[in-house]
Parts: C-alpha cells; sequence; structure tokens
C-alpha cells in the first residue's frame, strides 16, 4: 500500500472542513497510516499554515487572544476519525464488494482515532474546535438524473458528461438534493463514535450542537463555563436567532441536558456552574427586553410558553424558564444573576418574566424542578440529616 | 442520649450477617445491587456520601488533621456528621459520614482513612459499600442484600464480612473542634518576618500603658481595644471578669516578640484567618483555616495554647491606635510662658553669584546646552533616536545655543554642555555648584527665577532666562513638512467560513481491500452494527 500523502489529505479535506468547500472522501485511513502521516507534518509547513491560521480565524470570533494553532497528531486523528466516518456513506461502502464486518473495521477505526484523551485545556479545547466548527454544517449534494430509459444517482460525485449529453432528445432530467448531518454522521451506525468525538470537543458541541446531534453532558462541558470568555461567547452564541423559537432552542437543550444531569451522580459545584450559566441566559433574555417599556409582557415568553403550543413545547424549555424559581427555593443565591437588582429597568423586567414564567409552567413543574435540585445543592452551612 | 434509652432491639441478639460479598465492579457498569450507588463520569461507583469507620475518635481526629492539611474541609461541612455508633456486640465504633461531592474527594478521604486506620465506604442511605481500591478501580457491589432490622441504623459491607450499625450518640464538629487541646509547636515561638506582619496581643490591664508606650517608643504600629470575652466559652471560670487589651501590632521586630514571649500577662497570638488566632508557639490539630464556616463571622475567636481555653470576642475588632494612648505631661498650674522675638534687618552683603567646582556628588543631568555649530550633530542623532526619546526631550533654539531638556524618565542627548538641576528650573553645568552656597529658594528669589521657567548659568557668560512655554518637544521641532497621499483601504474582515460540501473521490470497487482492524480491541466499546439498508436503487458511480 502506498503511503498516503499528508499535503493532499490537508489541501482536499481538512482545509475545507475547516473553511467549507468540497471535502474530499477517499479510501478509509487505517491507524496503521497515522505514524506515516505524522512524521509528514513537519514537511507540511505550507500546507499547514493555511489549515492553522483558518482555525485561528474560527477561534478569532469567541477570544481575544486565540492561542497559537499548531497542527499535531491530536488533529490529524481528529480529521481521520471525521473522514472514516464520512466514508461509511461513500456509495462504494454500500455495495456488495463491503461486507458488514468490513463497515464494522472502519467503524472501529475511526472509534481508535477519536480516542484521544479528553482535554480541559483552554487551548487544546479551542484548538479542537477550530478543527471540528463546521461538524454539524457537512452537507452532500446528491444529484439525481433520468432519462427516457433510466435514471441514476449521484452520491457527492459528478455525473459523467455523457449521461447529460443531448438533453431534450433524451429528455434527461437532473435533480439535486441535499444530504445534512442527519444522513451523513447523525445515522444509528456512527452516532456512537461521533458522540466520542465531540466529547473530545465540548466547546464544538457547546456552540453548534443542533437538535440532532448527540446529547450533552454537561460534565465534560461544565468547565467551558468557569472560563469567564469562552462562556461569555457560548451564551451570545445560545441566544442568537430571531424567532422565539430558534432563540430558545439552545437553552432548551441545554437544560435537557441538565434534566439529565440531575439524575447522575454530578458534582455540586458541577450544578451550581450549570445552574447560574443557564440562570443568566435567563438574564440575558430579560435584558434584551428590558428597555421594550414597562408594562407589556414578554412576547418571547408569550410566544414560546403558551398554553395552546404545550404540546409542541421542545424538550427542557420549562426547566429553563422554571429554573431561577426552583433555585430560589433551594440556593437563592443563584436565583438571580448578579447585579441585576442594581438596574432598576432590568430589576423589573426580570419579576415580570419570573411572574409570566410561573404562569406559563405551573407551579408543580417549579416544584418538582426544585425537589430535584435540592438533592445536588446543599445549603452553605452543615445542615443536620440523619443517617 | 442515655445508654438505657439505646434500642436493646432484636437484630442485637439475632445473629447478624457474618460473611458479605462484594462483586468487583465493570467500566461501563450501571446496575448495582446497593441501593443509591451510581457509577460518576469516570466510571467509579459512588453514593451520595461517603463513610469513613474509625476503630476510636482519636482516629476520626487525626483523620480531620490529615484531610485538613492537604483540602479545605469546608467544601465537606455541608453533609459532615460524626457519629458513635454500635455493633450488634456492643463494640463502638465511629463513622463519619461526608458528602461524595467527587471519586477525587472521596480518594483523599480514603487514602488519608487509610493512613490512620479506618475504612471507607460509600452510599446513599442506609447500606454502604466498600469504596474502591487498587484492586477493584471502579468500586465494590455488594452481591447480596439482607434488610436491616428496623432499629438499625446503617449497614457496611466490607469484602468478607458485613456490620450493622446502630446510632449511639452525634459528635457535632464544632463542639470537637473546640475541645481538641493546642499542642506545643517546638521551636513555634520563633516566627519568620512574615509570620510577624500581623499578631494579636492579648494584655493584662495593668500592663497596657507599659506596653503601648514601650510600641510607640520602638516606632511599632498597632492598634488596641478593651475587650471582654462573652462568657459562653465552656472553659469560662464564672464570676470572674476578663477584661483585657487587645493589640494587633504589625511588623513587631523579633527581639520585641521575644520579649512579650518571656513577659507574665501578655499572650501572643497569631491570625490563621479573618476571625481566628492561635496563640504563637501552639497549634490546632486540625488546621482551622480549612474550615472557616464553622466560625461565625460576628465573633473573633482566640485559641489560648497553655490555658487551652478558646475565647470569643465581638467582630469586626474595633481597635484605636496606639499613638492616641500614649501618656500626657499636663501641668496647668504653671503655664509655659514663651519671649517674644523682633527681626532686625540686617546689612547687605554684596557677593556676586559664581560658578565654582562642586564638592557635593553629581547630580542628575536634566539638559543640554548644544553650541549653535553642534546643530548638525543634532540633526543627525535625530534619526537615530528612539521615540520615548524624541518625546521627552523638549528643545529651544537661542542666540546662546540649543538648550534641550529631557523629561525625568529619559537620558539627555550626549551633545554641549551637560546641565544639572539645584533646583527646579536652576540649571548650571555639571561638575559646578553656585557660590555662595545659599539656599536654593534663596537664590532663586533673588535671581528673579520663578515656577514655568529655566534660568541656565553657562560655563562661560553671564545666565539667561528663558520661559518653559518658548521649550517645544523635539519630535514635534524635528519633522520638516510632510506630504501626506492618500491610500486605499483595504477590507480586512475574517472570512466567514463556508458549509464542507462532501465529494466523494473514486475508490475502486474493492476499496476496503487489504484494510485491517486496528491493533487495539475496542470492539467492546461500540455497540452492534444495525442492519444494512439495501435496496436503494440506482447507486452508481465511481
Amino acid at each position: 500500500m502506498a503511503d498516503r500523502d499528508l499535503v493532499d489529505f490537508l489541501r482536499r479535506f481538512i482545509l475545507p472542513l475547516v473553511r467549507g468547500g468540497d471535502v474530499a472522501v477517499g479510501r478509509p485511513i487505517a491507524v496503521e497510516e497515522l505514524p506515516s502521516l505524522e512524521a509528514q507534518i513537519p514537511h507540511s509547513s505550507p500546507e499547514l499554515a493555511p489549515v492553522d491560521d483558518a482555525r485561528t480565524e474560527v477561534v478569532a470570533e469567541l477570544v481575544v487572544r486565540p492561542p497559537a494553532m499548531v497542527f499535531d497528531i491530536d488533529e490529524l486523528s481528529l480529521a481521520a476519525c471525521v473522514h472514516n466516518l464520512l466514508f461509511l456513506v461513500h456509495p462504494r461502502a454500500d455495495t456488495w464488494a463491503v461486507s458488514a464486518s468490513a463497515r464494522r473495521r472502519v467503524l472501529e477505526t475511526a472509534q481508535e482515532l477519536a480516542g484521544r484523551p479528553l482535554s480541559h485545556s483552554r487551548s487544546r479545547v479551542l484548538a479542537r474546535h477550530g478543527l471540528l466548527h463546521n461538524i454539524f454544517r457537512v452537507n452532500r449534494v446528491d444529484t439525481k438524473i433520468s432519462w427516457w430509459t433510466g435514471s441514476a444517482t449521484f452520491l457527492g460525485q459528478r455525473p459523467p458528461q455523457r449521461l447529460r449529453t443531448w438533453r431534450t432528445l433524451r429528455r434527461v432530467r437532473e435533480e439535486q438534493t441535499v444530504a445534512g448531518y442527519d444522513d451523513l454522521l447523525g445515522t444509528v451506525e456512527v452516532a456512537p463514535v461521533v458522540s466520542a468525538l465531540l466529547r473530545r470537543a465540548p466547546l464544538t458541541q457547546l456552540l453548534a450542537m443542533t437538535r440532532e446531534g448527540p446529547a450533552l453532558f454537561w460534565e465534560d462541558a461544565v468547565f467551558l463555563l468557569r472560563d469567564a470568555e469562552l462562556a461569555r461567547a457560548v451564551a451570545y452564541r445560545a441566544l442568537r436567532g430571531n424567532e422565539p423559537r430558534q432563540v430558545v432552542a439552545a437553552p432548551a437543550r441545554y437544560a435537557a441536558a441538565l434534566e439529565q444531569m440531575l439524575e447522575r451522580a454530578p458534582a455540586e459545584a458541577d450544578v451550581r456552574a450549570v445552574a447560574a450559566f443557564l440562570v443568566h441566559l435567563n438574564g440575558l433574555l430579560a435584558l434584551s427586553e428590558a428597555g421594550d417599556g414597562e408594562a407589556g409582557r414578554s412576547p418571547l415568553l408569550s410566544g414560546v410558553l403558551s398554553p395552546e403550543r404545550a404540546g409542541q413545547r421542545q424538550r427542557g424549555l420549562a426547566t429553563f424558564f422554571a429554573l431561577p424559581a426552583a433555585l430560589s427555593m433551594v440556593d437563592p443565591r443563584l436565583a438571580i444573576p448578579p447585579g441585576v437588582e442594581e438596574d432598576a429597568v432590568l430589576a423589573d423586567r426580570w419579576m415580570r418574566h419570573r411572574a409570566q414564567v410561573l404562569e406559563g409552567v405551573g407551579e408543580a413543574t417549579v416544584d418538582t424542578l426544585a425537589g430535584r435540585l435540592r438533592r445536588h445543592l446543599t445549603p452553605a452551612l452543615p445542615e443536620r440529616a440523619s443517617m | 442520649m442515655d445508654r438505657r434509652d439505646l434500642p436493646r432491639a432484636d437484630w442485637a441478639r439475632s445473629p447478624a450477617p457474618a460473611r458479605g460479598g462484594l462483586e468487583h465492579v465493570a467500566l461501563g457498569q450501571t446496575r448495582f445491587m446497593t441501593p443509591g450507588v451510581a457509577p460518576d463520569p469516570r466510571g467509579i461507583v459512588l453514593g451520595r456520601y461517603g463513610l469513613l469507620v474509625f476503630p476510636t475518635l482519636e482516629g476520626v481526629v487525626s483523620w480531620l488533621r490529615l484531610y485538613s492539611a492537604e483540602s479545605p474541609l469546608d467544601e465537606l461541612l455541608s453533609g459532615l456528621e460524626i457519629t458513635q455508633a454500635r455493633t450488634p456486640l456492643g463494640s463502638r465504633e465511629m463513622a463519619v459520614r461526608i458528602p461524595a461531592i467527587s471519586s477525587y474527594v472521596l480518594d483523599r478521604a480514603a487514602r488519608c482513612a487509610l493512613l490512620v486506620g479506618g475504612a471507607t465506604y460509600t452510599g446513599t442511605a442506609k447500606h454502604f459499600v466498600k469504596y474502591r481500591d487498587d484492586r477493584s478501580p471502579y468500586g465494590y457491589d455488594a452481591a447480596d442484600l439482607t434488610p436491616l432490622p428496623p432499629d438499625a441504623t446503617f449497614m457496611v459491607h466490607g469484602e468478607d464480612f458485613t456490620q450493622i450499625y446502630a446510632r449511639e450518640r452525634d459528635l457535632p464538629l464544632d463542639r470537637l473542634l473546640f475541645r481538641l487541646s493546642r499542642r506545643r509547636l517546638p521551636g513555634g515561638d520563633r516566627l519568620r518576618p512574615d509570620e510577624r506582619r500581623e499578631l494579636f496581643l492579648v494584655v493584662a490591664h495593668g500592663l497596657g500603658e507599659g506596653v503601648i508606650r514601650y510600641l510607640w517608643r520602638n516606632r511599632v504600629s498597632g492598634r488596641v481595644g478593651l475587650v471582654t470575652p462573652d462568657r459562653k466559652s465552656a472553659f469560662d471560670e464564672p464570676g470572674r471578669t476578663r477584661s483585657h487589651l487587645l493589640f494587633r501590632v504589625q511588623e513587631l521586630p523579633g527581639r520585641i516578640l521575644d520579649l512579650f514571649l518571656a513577659t507574665p500577662g501578655i499572650d501572643v497570638f497569631r491570625p490563621l484567618s479573618e476571625n481566628v488566632a492561635v496563640e504563637v508557639g501552639y497549634a490546632h490539630p486540625i488546621d482551622l483555616a480549612s474550615c472557616q464556616s464553622l466560625f461565625e463571622q460576628s465573633r473573633f475567636y482566640l485559641f489560648w495554647g497553655a490555658d487551652d481555653r478558646v475565647d470569643t470576642v465581638a467582630a469586626p475588632l474595633e481597635l484605636s491606635a496606639i499613638e492616641h494612648l500614649t501618656r500626657l505631661e499636663i501641668t496647668l498650674d504653671r503655664p509655659a510662658v514663651g519671649d517674644t522675638l523682633k527681626i532686625a534687618a540686617l546689612d547687605a552683603v554684596g557677593v556676586p553669584i559664581e560658578l565654582a567646582p562642586s564638592l557635593t556628588p553629581s547630580r542628575r543631568v536634566v539638559g543640554s546646552l548644544i553650541p549653535l555649530t553642534q546643530a548638525q550633530w543634532l540633526k543627525r542623532l535625530v534619526y537615530f533616536l528612539p521615540q520615548t526619546s524624541l518625546r521627552g526631550h523638549r528643545v529651544a533654539l537661542t542666540d546662546r545655543g540649543l538648550l534641550v531638556v529631557a523629561s525625568p524618565d529619559v537620558d539627555v542627548i550626549p551633545l554641549g554642555t551637560p546641565l544639572a538641576e539645584i533646583t527646579s528650573g536652576l540649571l548650571v553645568p555639571l561638575g559646578f555648584d553656585l557660590v555662595p552656597r545659599v539656599a536654593p529658594d534663596v537664590l532663586a528669589r533673588n535671581l528673579g527665577h520663578g515656577a514655568g521657567m529655566f534660568t541656565v548659568f553657562p560655563p562661560t557668560g553671564s545666565p539667561f532666562q528663558i520661559g518653559d512655554t518658548a521649550l517645544v518637544p523635539l519630535e514635534r521641532r524635528a519633522l520638516a513638512k510632510i506630504e501626506i497621499g492618500t491610500v486605499d483601504v483595504m477590507d480586512a474582515r475574517a472570512e466567514v467560513a463556508g458549509e464542507p460540501s462532501v465529494t466523494n473521490d473514486p475508490v475502486g470497487r474493492f476499496a476496503l481491500w487489504g484494510y485491517r482492524t486496528p491493533a487495539r480491541d475496542v470492539q467492546a466499546g461500540l455497540p452492534a452494527l444495525p442492519p444494512r439498508r439495501r435496496g436503494e436503487s440506482g447507486r452508481q458511480g465511481d
């Protein structure tokens, strides 16, 4: 087997993955090829520089001083993992020549490549995010060509010119569909590997998590909330959008992940950090409406918490909005973002939000959530409890 | 609790399950026999609490001492309980229940407990299973659970035994903390300078004045207040008033500290935190700074060493500066009477001011008088000067030469005659002084020198004066007229990343021919493959 060329892999796969463009997927990368590719890293500086520059540009949107991006085996391994996962949706990977065991070998290799150490290092997490930030936006253009005697589908490939000739005479018709994350990386087969991959890049999962992405484990990502700059970036990214449902989509998913977290045995400090972060998001929503007049009800809350849409509420949405009220029963220090009370207008809007939320989600939801939180949050002073 | 009230339960007579049985927990195991335990993110079995069992109270104290030295106890105080428990056979053991915040915390607690002869278990309510060790890194699970007798409090599951306990009494940590005797530290009297930065002195009332005078005379800054300890101390003697002076002194010299330590009636305390101090030479067995939340913020705690008691004073301490308490000599019957002085006009002594070689050390050069003949040199030098120097120099062109004055943070240009400053704005050549050596302000007044003015004594010729406004920054003076052109502004914004679109390369019909399984076995962690999707017609290409 000829050695795989790192320069080609960088130009045709990694750079487009980071910067956007045509991501070329070919024969899957074996674990044994990795040392050979790694040995080529020092000799591929001209091709590495654009990749590192592109990652720096991505990270520069999040932090003021991006860390130095140095492409190494860590990035190479994760990129190879993505490549192998994308190979599994290659048309040649689903033919008679590729058995189920062969596909499993590719999957095992991807799992092995994704098995980089988990990291809490800020620069490492940012570097991995720079590489994988587009993973939820990967798509593939599929072309179906039909003519008067038959049809053919080309998955991510350019149809041959011969099939397009004499369009009128042969009644050639061309349809293009776009396969998204669901079809490429969200399948049951590859989801566990994608989940393992995203555990290595928790910032990517927080920033770019879509409804279809793997479940978020706050235990892996909570350390990001302790970095004020990153937490701020996550908070602002979470509330993007113009439509009410779009604005609360990410916070609801975060809250749903908190619900799952409360069912495990998390550290109290972690629960506190996540809860404080979600209360902060509530505070940002109140701040966005602080200047909208005093008497009015929040159009955002009216839109997403209206009783007629109760059945369509996104999972975690009620928890997200009920959290401040529940925390006020468990630990009032967490129940209101710091500084809200110092601004009279904002404090007024905050109180109106809370009243409207209580009306929308009901006291039973708040009480239940408070009960679940009480299992994990203990007050600061010793509490007598029977053993 | 009276011992007669203790449950003489049936379980005490009934045969307790003598044999335990633990199973090693595997990575990823999620179902356990032991109620209330679950794997943490590392996969380690963890309940809501950790339970440390010691044969005696000494073990508990030793564990608290070890743990508090390594990590703050504050994080455990929210759920910490110390209990004396009784086994069915009547023996008593001490159990410490701590919240299992994380497996890291419990690892540390277990290590410390093992060192002092204790055992560690984890659980949530009544059943506690042995915590992980080297043989089972993910922990243990009970193989068989038997229901507890109704009056038993909890049961621990060891590797080859199970034990039932009934609670006899609770021992609150704060009470234990105040009961423990301070121990004498060998060499604890000799404090390092950083430890002497702030000390507290408790001085008997009669010695107060002498101590204040002594401290003031030795220029030791400090504050003092009269304090009466609260009557709440268990070590207090009823009927005896205890008021004494409490000093807070800064930077106490070592010799004074030694003197105070040797003086009866003066006790020296070293602060451990904002409201806790321990007598110098003694130490509490438990690191008091690590359990700060046990101490009320409205109290100041003094832990005595030799007397073995704890005094509390209302906090924050309101103390007064000692310099205002020194003794005053007041004799009102013989007021001091001063004399009246008259000022007589002196005869004028007309002595001309001259430059003479200075006998004093060289002053700092603040300016330079450059002859006009050296102006070209200055121009060339300007090209090599850094921006800070250009900005820091001011220059005036006069008929006596170029006067260059530098700001205090830059060095003067090494051209011409260096000038030093006698007083503000009065410049003389370096190494010279003005004679007669009258006070600078007298000299300035005689010369008509004032603020916003430079008076320069050149090496030769008469002195001259120049206004401050005549000096302009060298960087402004150095620039000739500059032609400014226009440039085009380029868009340097970061390019918005596009979406990656998959393009499948041709890989041949046997794409995976020779493709090998990775060396490490990762199959265990993978889910079963779903059935392949067939029947999607017309897939063609390459």
